[in-house]
């Protein structure tokens, strides 16, 4: 370990922005395929409340409160992000709401 | 009709021999839109293992419905990315109508039994409400309920006798209420069953 004031001070600045180039360049190929993945639950006139609330705590595991609160979210903005990971496991999410009667989308998350 | 009540670790439901008639056609229809029509009982009734084998997932591209009922009941899964639309029905368009249908020949089976009881096992109940969520996401496509206003003016309707002129319409309307009714009493049962934390 070197103590500071020992250190050379002219660090430019040029080789900072290239490492942070390479970095962000490695970073991009990595999220291209890692950037988080969500299951969206849509709004609809036809589910009822107390369902939705059920299968987000059946389902989910998500406490009562938590259930309710995404319900709500769903009935009054018209979407909620129920869960987030990898697309595979969305894909599973999304597919148990289609099962129970619920529009669920994949969305993945902008770069 | 009387709705759901918790009954020695079952819930138990009452519909009259017209109810059950009318009701267990719908889910026929919503079973037959799924691509598996219900016959009367007996080993015949079962579909025969290859439908089954070709229905789990498809090599090919499997087409998006285009009957709106249909539809809903097996929606986009991507509004983001067409590609990823396709991918997502073509591994779980099989798998899906076979969940739909397994549970809509459950309800199908007891609504033919003889009596008014209707009983559900408690580990069936939400089966039961996903196969009443199918058939109503059915008849409220057929009566066009596109929001919450026009769901709205469907339950007023069937409140005045004067509402709607369309019989047939009419009668959806009466239906579809009498399912939501329904289904909101079955989980007014079921939702004190769940465990886990209640905050």
């Amino acid at each position: 370990m070197v103590a500071t004031t020992d250190v050379p001070v002219a660090t430019p600045d040029f080789d900072a922005d290239v490492a942070a180039d390479a970095a962000a360049e490695v970073a991009a190929d990595v999220t291209e395929h890692d950037r988080v993945w969500r299951t969206i639950v849509w709004n609809d006139p036809v589910n009822l409340m107390s369902y939705v609330a059920y299968v987000f705590r059946s389902y989910f595991g998500f406490s009562e409160e938590k259930a309710n609160r995404l319900m709500l979210q769903v009935h009054h903005e018209g979407r909620s992000a129920v869960s987030s990971g990898t697309r595979e496991r969305m894909e599973i999410d999304v597919q148990a709401m289609h099962s129970y009667g619920l529009w669920a989308t994949l969305f993945q998350d902008e770069a | 009709m009387r709705g759901f009540v918790s009954r020695r670790g079952e819930f138990v439901a009452e519909l009259d021999q017209t109810e059950r008639t009318i009701i267990s056609r719908v889910v026929a229809d919503t079973s037959a839109l799924l691509g598996v029509p219900l016959r009367l009982g007996g080993p015949d009734a079962l579909p025969d293992p290859d439908s089954w084998a070709r229905m789990s997932w498809s090599a090919e591209d499997v087409e998006a419905p285009t009957d709106p009922a249909l539809a809903r009941l097996l929606p986009v899964a991507s509004t983001q990315d067409d590609g990823v639309a396709e991918e997502f029905r073509r591994l779980t368009d099989g798998d899906l109508r076979s969940a739909k249908t397994t549970r809509l020949r459950m309800v199908w089976d007891e609504l033919r039994r003889p009596g008014e009881k209707l009983h559900v096992p408690k580990e069936h109940a939400l089966d039961w409400a996903a196969a009443l969520t199918d058939i109503r996401l059915v008849l409220a496509e057929r009566l066009e309920i596109r929001d919450d206003d026009d769901a709205e003016a469907v339950y007023a309707s069937t409140l005045d006798a004067e509402a709607e002129d369309d019989d047939v319409r009419s009668a959806l309307a009466m239906l579809y209420s009498a399912l939501t009714w329904l289904q909101e009493s079955l989980l007014q049962v079921m939702l004190p069953t769940l465990e886990g934390p209640s905050a």
